[in-house]
This record gives structure tokens, sequence and C-alpha cells, in this order.
């Protein structure tokens, strides 16, 4: 199985541990994944939010690439995943949307014609992996565990999309019980982190992440499982931030689901991964990293 | 308040992802699910619609009531119309950047966009990281085709306005 | 065959009508119901708007005159399988169910019952209470006789030790009968939208949110709780109870688009009958609009708030959350007459649905060669001139069958009547 690598910026800006597992663990099961030369940002809710036609093209330019490599795109960001998925499907359901976008395209010789898919991890190790396949590399289930997973917004909404994936919260589920940690319901699990008002407004940015953490809290969580770096960063850094404002502390590690995969394939996490968690992932990880 | 614009409602109905505007019944079911709205009184999707409707085009516009929006598509996906709502509050969000109120972030990313073809870019000691890691090199092979793109939508010019001092601080 | 022989399809309130309506005018007929008795949904009510009367008061005497009536015969827990012909002359094929007991020799004593090992949910009390294998489904069942559930009966024999009148008859084979018809009624009415499709609204997972059906049942007398409203997860009282409507209807997402068109009726009705039995409960109605149509209603609703103290909320909640110690519901809402965003504790939910076709609708039409509608219903075959007749001349329809136009018990009654017309013109012409 090969994708096209859509890193998106914040990865290889802030979290290139999330990478760093990703490209280590994601060859052990089968899947080779091909960097996208000269790739441009998805163009997320921000940019969207400014023009219409700048967010179709730029998200196309990014599917014409991946067209030409020939290979379905693997994004790792649930903003990266909601804006490339939803311009593949706007422009491969609406002819004239297309037509539009291709005269934008033509100015850098370029055309959308509609010929690859848009996954994220969840979809590539559920769907094309397999639940069978994952479970087979754990050669240490992390037993006895508890966790909240937090899917993000992005990857199950908006459900008019994503009925037609079948995509749910079960799937992401299914992939941690895979190795061995229990996913528990809690309060709020589909609501926003609240990454998109970061910068735009730290305040309620800050107070959206400290409503989740509340509710991980209340469900007695031990940890939290995320597959998007801006949850990532919210829950994680964010925990810092409700501190210093709120003045509350949760001790909640936030970890990635690719790094608890790793870590039930026996793979040790160096020294630099580990501190990349703001909140400290060593007591509960313990033999482990 | 400022006088009504009674073609505001069909203006964001005209926009590629403002259709759903004619769709709204007020229900408040949007309203009641949306994660700001319950933190804050300056953010509420049913609200917005109804001033849309009701034609308070420089309120809608030049404030920051649509700019906390945070995408989540809870509103979308409970409206029983099939309304859309979270695509009108981005169309609503096209207009007002295409008078140039936008919020600070947003411009800001928005440039580094047009300068870098990203929106946030590493500092130079995760750069460094990168190379010793070795994972593929971080380009801007792009650019040049990125601002091809952003100067055929007009995208620049909005980018340009906005950094240029015009910018609603929040 | 005479030619004055009809089949009506379903033993509620429209059916029942229908039936009596061409019995009276010398026609015979055989009326098919899929479950052990007639009654249909009015059966399960407590009271019906507008004129606040006991619903079964008013049912019982009409199926009683349809067990009576030398010109009806009931073919109770049977189903209609094949048709063959056409107008004036078709050819129906009844699956007789065994019922395992001799209709004839039942007495209804329900010594069988009191004895029977075994206890199941009760459909008709909407699963809320319990029957025995061997069964009536409700005190005022027509035909008086039990009926055994073979999918749970475990053969103890103990029915038929006990059955003084021999009537538990083990060896009943399901049969097909063949009936020679001129014309085919269909009064199938409607079954309940799943709730739990909506997920945020907790259906299924707590307790004490219901629907409008469950409602009825706990209201109702001779229902699983005597006719005390009590909380499902621990009996008591409920204090503060919320309506919540538009449950599915007027729903894009599940394309039941249509108006339900009787729930603003009956969940003001509703309120007003818990407010009249416990003045000091809160009772809150979250809307989006109040379809308060027709004679009368307008009228109610604003003695309901001026008289009763019903609350009315202009508001479709976005979620319900259960608090897991006290079982109560949180509903989370936007007050849109006040543009506020609030929350609210309930001890009890009750939430309208959607009143989609009756299952098993789409196969019966398929069987008739009917036009179902886009959403399932009976087509009208002219919906402005002949608005009881369906796609097949001959065979008419009646009542929720015919889908969310009205809906409620008089005009239910009204369509039954206009298809007995109906068919007397059609039949009386081909005689």
């Amino acid at each position: 199985m090969k994708y096209a690598f859509f890193l998106g910026c914040l990865i290889p800006a802030r979290e290139l541990s999330y990478e760093a597992s990703v490209r280590k663990v994601m060859p052990e099961l089968g899947v080779e994944l091909l960097d996208m030369k000269g790739a441009n940002c998805c163009a997320p809710f921000s940019i969207q939010s400014v023009d219409y036609d700048s967010w179709l093209a730029l998200a196309a330019r990014d599917l014409c690439i991946a067209e030409e490599m020939g290979l379905d795109i693997m994004t790792l960001c649930n903003d990266c995943y909601e804006s490339l998925l939803m311009v593949n499907t706007l422009l491969k359901r609406k002819p004239e949307l297309k037509d539009r976008t291709n005269q934008i395209l033509s100015d850098v010789g370029k055309e959308f014609k509609g010929k690859i898919e848009v996954k994220n991890l969840v979809d590539v190790l559920y769907g094309d992996v397999g639940i069978d396949k994952v479970k087979n590399v754990i050669k240490e289930p992390i037993n006895g565990l508890k966790v909240g997973t937090q899917p993000g917004c992005h990857l199950t909404k908006p459900k008019r999309i994503h009925f037609e994936l079948l995509r749910g919260f079960n799937e992401l589920d299914e992939l941690v019980q895979a190795t061995g940690v229990e996913s528990i319901p809690y309060e709020r699990k589909e609501m926003c982190c609240g990454g998109p008002l970061r910068d735009i407004n730290d305040d309620l940015s800050r107070k959206i992440s400290r409503l989740k953490l509340m509710a991980l809290k209340d469900a007695e969580v031990q940890a939290v499982v995320t597959v998007c770096p801006f949850c990532f960063l919210q829950l994680d850094l964010g925990q810092l931030e409700v501190k210093r404002h709120f003045n509350e502390e949760y001790n909640l590690p936030v970890i990635h689901f690719i790094e608890l995969l790793r870590m039930g394939m026996g793979m040790k996490l160096e020294d630099w991964e580990i501190k990349a968690h703001r909140i400290p992932i060593t007591d509960l990880f313990k033999g482990r990293l | 308040m400022s006088e009504l614009d009674f073609g505001f409602m069909s203006e964001v109905a005209g926009t590629p992802r403002g259709s759903g505007i004619l769709l709204c019944i007020q229900c408040g079911r949007c309203s009641s699910g949306c994660p700001v709205a319950r933190l804050t009184n300056d953010h509420n999707p049913r609200r917005l619609m109804e001033m849309v409707v009701l034609g308070l085009k420089k309120e809608v516009l030049s404030t920051q009531l649509p700019w906390y929006c945070l995408s989540c598509f809870t509103c979308l996906d409970r409206c029983p119309q099939g309304g859309d709502v979270g695509d009108v509050m981005f169309a609503i969000r096209n207009l007002a950047a295409k008078q140039g109120n936008v919020p600070a972030g947003v411009a800001a990313q928005a440039k580094a966009l047009y300068d870098t073809t990203r929106v946030i870019n590493p500092v130079r000691s995760a750069l460094g990281k990168r190379e010793s890691m070795g994972f593929g090199r971080l380009d801007a092979e792009g650019l040049d085709e990125v601002q091809k793109i952003l100067k055929r939508t007009g995208m620049d010019k909005i980018v340009s306005s906005t950094w240029e001092g015009r910018v609603k601080k929040t | 065959m005479t030619g004055k022989e009809v089949m009506v399809i379903g033993g509620g309130i429209a059916g029942i009508q229908a039936s009596l309506d061409l019995a009276s005018r010398g026609y015979k007929v055989y009326l098919v119901e899929r479950s052990p008795s007639i009654g249909g949904r009015m059966a399960q009510l407590d009271k019906t708007f507008p004129t606040m009367d006991c619903s079964m008061c008013i049912l019982a005497p009409k199926m009683i005159e349809c067990s009576h009536h030398h010109n009806v015969q009931l073919l109770s827990y049977s189903e209609v399988k094949a048709v063959k012909g056409s107008a004036g002359n078709f050819v129906v094929t009844v699956l007789r169910k065994p019922r395992y007991v001799d209709e004839s020799k039942c007495t209804g004593c329900n010594i069988c019952a009191e004895h029977c090992p075994v206890e199941v949910p009760n459909e008709f009390d909407e699963q809320l209470g319990t029957r025995k294998a061997i069964y009536m489904p409700l005190p005022q069942a027509v035909p008086r006789a039990m009926t055994i559930d073979k999918n749970n009966c475990i053969d103890c024999g103990l029915c038929v030790k006990m059955c003084q009148a021999g009537a538990v008859d083990l060896k009943q084979e399901p049969r097909e009968e063949d009936y020679n018809v001129g014309a085919i009624v269909v009064a199938t009415g409607f079954d309940v939208f799943d709730a739990s499709r909506i997920p945020t609204y907790g259906y299924g997972r707590y307790k004490n949110v219901i629907t409008s059906l469950e409602l009825e049942r706990l209201l109702c007398a001779s229902g699983p709780t005597g006719g005390h409203l009590i909380r499902p997860s621990e009996g008591k009282i409920p204090r503060t109870i919320a309506f919540i409507q538009c449950v599915g209807s007027r729903d894009r997402r599940f394309g039941t688009t249509y108006c339900s068109s009787i729930c603003c009726k009956y969940s003001v009705k509703d309120a007003v009958l818990i407010k009249e039995h416990e003045p000091n409960t809160t009772v809150s109605i979250f809307y989006i609009d109040m379809r308060a149509f027709g004679r009368g209603f307008q009228e109610f609703v604003n003695r309901a708030k001026s008289e009763y103290g019903v609350r009315f909320v202009r508001s479709s909640p976005g979620e319900i959350l259960e608090d897991p110690a006290s079982k109560n519901l949180k509903i989370w809402y936007e007050d849109t007459i006040a543009g506020r965003i609030e929350n609210a504790e309930f001890d009890l939910v009750v939430l309208c649905p959607a009143l989609v076709p009756s299952r098993g609708a789409s196969e019966l039409a398929k069987v008739l060669g009917t036009e179902l509608d886009d959403y399932g219903f009976f087509k009208a075959g002219d919906i402005l001139v002949s608005p009881v007749d369906t796609t097949v001349p001959g065979i008419f329809v009646c009542g929720y069958a015919l889908g969310p136009k009205t809906g409620d018990i008089p005009d239910s009654i009204m369509q039954g009547s206009a298809t007995a017309a109906r068919v007397a013109e059609i039949l009386e012409r081909s005689v």
C-alpha cells in the first residue's frame, strides 16, 4: 500500500514527533509513504473563511500533485483532511465547480481530474490495513489502561459527507482497543477541542479545551488519545495554558494513537519524542519508553 | 443600530456557500449545540442567521460575531432543514473578508500562505531537527504557483489590504 | 360471491369505521388485523383531544359492534399474502396465523395467563409492561380470546391443564384462505419514528427519555402502571416534565421532511392532562412552531398557557444529557424568543416522534399493486379529486395509512366513512 503523504503545516512546525512515529510504524504495517513535492498548505478553515475560490484552487492543487503521483492521499491532521476531502468531493460532484477551479489551475499548468481519494490515518489503519493486521503487530499489549479518545470534529462531521464514508467514533475506539487499551465514553466526546480559535481568540480557545478536560477528568480517564495534531496541541500544551489562566491542573497525559501503537509494537520512544509531550507520559508508560 | 439592508439576505444566499440562509426557520437547534455560543454571547449561529435575514449587514460583517466559529460543524449536523448553517458562516466570513474585515490571526495566516505556501512555518531549530532525522526537505517549490493562483483569485489583494493595518483586533 | 363482499385491512379506528359503515349497508366485511386484537393506536391512548374523552370508552363499543355484527367477519391474527383479480372481483389470500387457542371456546377468563411461567415485554404497552406467553394484548381485546406467542412459549402445557373450556389447541397450524371480494380498503395506520436515530437525545440510553406513545401507556388506566405517571428509572413521580416536538418530523436528515400534523395537538393535550392530575408538576413544551390549526385548538393552547401554566419554549433543543446519579435529564436549548442559551433539568423527557408508515406497508403495497408516495405512505390516485382511492381501482385507503395530511381521530373516522361510500359506489355499479 502506497500513499501520497500530506504533512500539512502544523506537524513539521511543532509536532515532529508525530511524523517520526508515523514514519517508523507504517512500514511495519506494509504502508509506504511518499512525500509530496511542492505541496502547499491545504487551506484550512481560516483560509476558507477568506475566499472560496482560493480554497478550492489551493486544495485542488494538492490533489493534482497526488493525482500526478497516481496515489491516494494520507493525511494526519483533521483540518487537512476536512479541506482536502471536501474539495475532492465537491469537485467530483459538481462539474461547474470543477471547471471553474480548473480554469484557475490552468494558469499553473495543472488540471484536477478526480482520480484519487483522500484518507486520514484512521481510514488507512482501519479500512486499508485492517484491524486484524494491526492486532498482529502488537507484541506487548497495553492492558489495564483506560483512555478517552478524541477523534476530533473533522473526522466525524459533517455527517452528510461522512455517512457515505461510514465514519464514526467506533473506528478509532476499535483501533485503540486493538492495542489492549480500553476506550471509555465521556461527556462531550463529540465536542471540538477549540483549536481553530487559537491566535484568533485565545480566551475562548482555552475555555473550550478546558470544558473538554473537565469532561475527561470526570470520566476518570488515565490518558487522552488523539489523532489530530491540533487536538493534541490544545489538550497537551493546552493543559499548561489552562493551568496558568484558570489555576486548574488535570495531569492528563495526551498521546497520539500512533505512539500508542508504536509502544504496543515494542518500539521505544526516543528522549526528544517523550519530551514533546508537555504533560509527562513517563509515569503512565513506565518501561515502554 | 445601523440602517437595514434588505438585500443582504439575497447577497448571502447568492454566495457559493450561503444558499442555506433561505431555509432557516429559527428553530435554535444550531445554537443549542454550539460550544462557543455556550461560552459567550458574542457568537450565536441562530442569531447570526436572524441578523442576516433582518438586513443588519454592518453588524454582521464588521464585527467579530462570525469569526469565533470553530467550524466544528455541530450546527450543520443538527439543522433539520439541511440548511448547512456551518457553510453559511463561511459565506458570511467571505463577504466580511472582501471588505477587509478579518481578525489579525487570520490575516497573519493568509499572509504566511502567500509568502511561504504554509500558514505556519517551522522555526530554524525544528528545520534542523528535521534534517537530522532524515525526513524530506520542507520545500517551497510551489511558491510560484501558489502566488499565481492567489493573484488570479484576488486573495492577494485581500491579504495585502488587511495586512496594511485595516485589521480588526479581537 | 354476491358482489357485496369487501375486505378491510387494518383494525384501527379507520378500518373499524369503514367496516361498520359497510356492514350496516348490507355489505359482508372481512376485517383483517395482523395483531391478536383490533383497536389499533386509539386503543393505546388515554384521553383524546378535543373532548378529553377516555379513548377506549369511545372505541370499545365500536370494537364490540365489529365482533357482533352479523355482516362483519373478524380475521384477527391474520395477514394478507396475495391478491389477484381486479375491481369487482379480487381474490385475496389471507394467512391465518395459529393462536393455538380456539376462539369459539375461549371465554377470556385469563386463568391460563395467570399460570403461564413465561413473562415477556408487552408490545401493546410499548415494551413498558409485561405479558405472558399466552396472553390478551389488552383487557378489552376483540376478539376476546387468548393467543400463544410461540416464539416465547416453552411448551410446558400448563395452560392446557388449566383451561376449563378446553380451548387451548397446540396442534393448530397456519393456514391460507382465499376470499373473493369486490373491493379492498387499506387502513394500516402508522408506526413511530425510531428516536434512537437521533443519538443526541439519548432515547434508548437514558431511561427517563420516552416517546409520547410510551407516555400514553403510562397515563392510561389499563396500562403498565395503572395510570400513574411515574419515571421508568425508579418509579418516582416526575415533577418537571419536558415535551420535545419534531423529533424526526420536519427533518431533512432522515427523509421525514413532513409535519406529522397531530403532535402539537396531542402534546398540549397531554400537558393539560398532566397538569390536571398534578398541578404542582411543571410541564414545558419545546417547539419550533405551535401548529394549532382547526376548531378550538388555538383556544386550547391559550388556555394551556393561562389557566394551566404550561410553559411553551420556542426552541428545538440540541442535546440531552443524563446525570448518572439522579437519572435526571439536562436539556441544552436556546430560547429563541429571549435569545438566551440555557440548560434546564427535567425528571422526565417526552419525545414527540415523527409518525411513519406502518411496518410492512411497502410489502403490502407490492402485494396489492398500489403505489406509495415518497415517504412510503399509500398514494392517493388523485390527491385532489379522489383522495381515498389508491392507484389501483377498487382499492381504497383511509386513516394515517394515507399519510400525515390530517391524522387525528375525527379525520380518520371521516376517511373510513369516505372509503365505505366509495366502495359502495363502485360495487353497486358493478352489481
